[in-house]
């Protein structure tokens, strides 16, 4: 199952999980939703531990207003796709997984197949409509959804398990209206870095996921504190009323 | 009777981090909050519409427990009571 130069990779985390947990990873296809702020961190960590594919969706091109929180995206790449930059790094970090980059925009009509066969989806999207749609997509496919969002020094986490979570719509049934927001790389460092843990946690079927729970973290008073979150029975996403049909494909 | 009220991320910034309100006899949840947001008319408007109603994606907490905004009216504080009122953040 693994080569010599794999176990000399995973040393260090074999000695906490083992082969068995190692090779859940390394079976496991994780679906990153954004190569940015969220998704850089996330899919650098994820990469170096293992996950036996990692698909990148995103839309955009690197731009030098990107660079001082996307850090899979060096100087050099500003203009360059975001969805390139992005594989070239993570297959140099660790050429022993498998990298999928599409670059597309994550729509109602794409998402179910974008996310495909994936055993779960982070969410490292900067906008609500775009988060909706893959909460609907883990909700037919009942695959977990590791949620992560920022603005400044703020940033909150959760995780949502279809059929025994409260899901995204539940906990937030509305979108706060778009705007530009200020952000400093060391937020999504920290809340990407939540989700990754989340990841790992759910792929070793390890220790408590943070689910019902909304991690929510202030960098400036160095405060992180949870608030319990429960299903809505009234649910517009995943309610007795919604027709949600397992995804058959 | 004193409640305590904490904001989180942009409602923090224009409003402190965690107060004690004292109150009268009564009063509803949106009067409370209605209450303490007025010392910053940013803030205050961050959190209530024109027509003094909890903008549709503010989230209302009491004692851990979820609100819905439908429900906010019938809700009379206690004292003690802590709650916690917050915005979704965005950004990725």
């Amino acid at each position: 199952m693994f080569s010599e130069r794999e176990r000399e990779r995973y040393k260090r985390q074999m000695m906490l999980f083992g082969d068995e947990g190692q090779v859940q990873l390394k079976k496991a296809h994780i679906f990153v939703a954004g190569a940015g702020g969220l998704g850089s961190p996330v899919a650098i960590y994820l990469a170096a531990a293992g996950i036996g594919t990692l698909t990148l969706v995103d839309r955009d091109v690197v731009e030098r207003s990107n660079l001082n929180r996307q850090i899979l995206h060096y100087d050099r790449d500003t203009g360059r796709k975001k969805t390139e930059s992005a594989e070239e790094k993570l297959c140099a970090i660790n050429p022993d997984i498998r990298i999928r980059t599409i670059d597309t925009t994550i729509e109602e009509k794409n998402a179910a197949d974008l996310v495909g066969k994936a055993d779960g989806i982070v969410d490292a999207m900067d906008n609500y409509p775009a988060r909706y749609l893959l909460n609907t997509v883990a909700l037919r496919k009942k695959i977990p959804l590791f949620h992560g969002a920022i603005c400044g020094f703020y940033g909150q986490a959760t995780t949502i398990v279809p059929g025994q979570t409260a899901c995204l719509a539940c906990i937030f049934p509305k979108a706060p209206p778009e705007e530009v927001l200020p952000v400093v790389g060391v937020t999504p460092g920290i809340i990407g870095m939540v989700q990754a843990t989340e990841v790992l946690k759910y792929l070793l079927k390890s220790g408590e996921l943070l689910t019902n729970r909304l991690f929510i973290w202030d960098g400036m008073q160095a405060h992180a504190e949870e608030i319990s979150m429960e299903r809505n029975p009234r649910c517009t996403a995943c309610g007795p009323l919604c027709e949600i049909q397992g995804d058959e494909t | 009777m004193k409640v305590k009220v904490r904001f989180f991320a942009r409602f923090r910034e224009l409003l402190g981090t965690e107060l004690i309100a004292e109150v009268a006899e009564e009063t509803t949840l949106p009067d409370l909050i209605k209450q303490v947001a007025q010392k910053n008319i940013e803030g205050h408007n961050a959190i209530f519409d024109e027509r003094g109603h909890f903008r549709e994606y503010v989230i209302l907490m009491r004692n851990a427990r979820r609100i819905d905004l439908a429900d906010a009216e019938k809700n009379i504080v206690d004292d003690g009571d802590d709650i916690a009122v917050f915005p979704p953040v965005a950004g990725g």
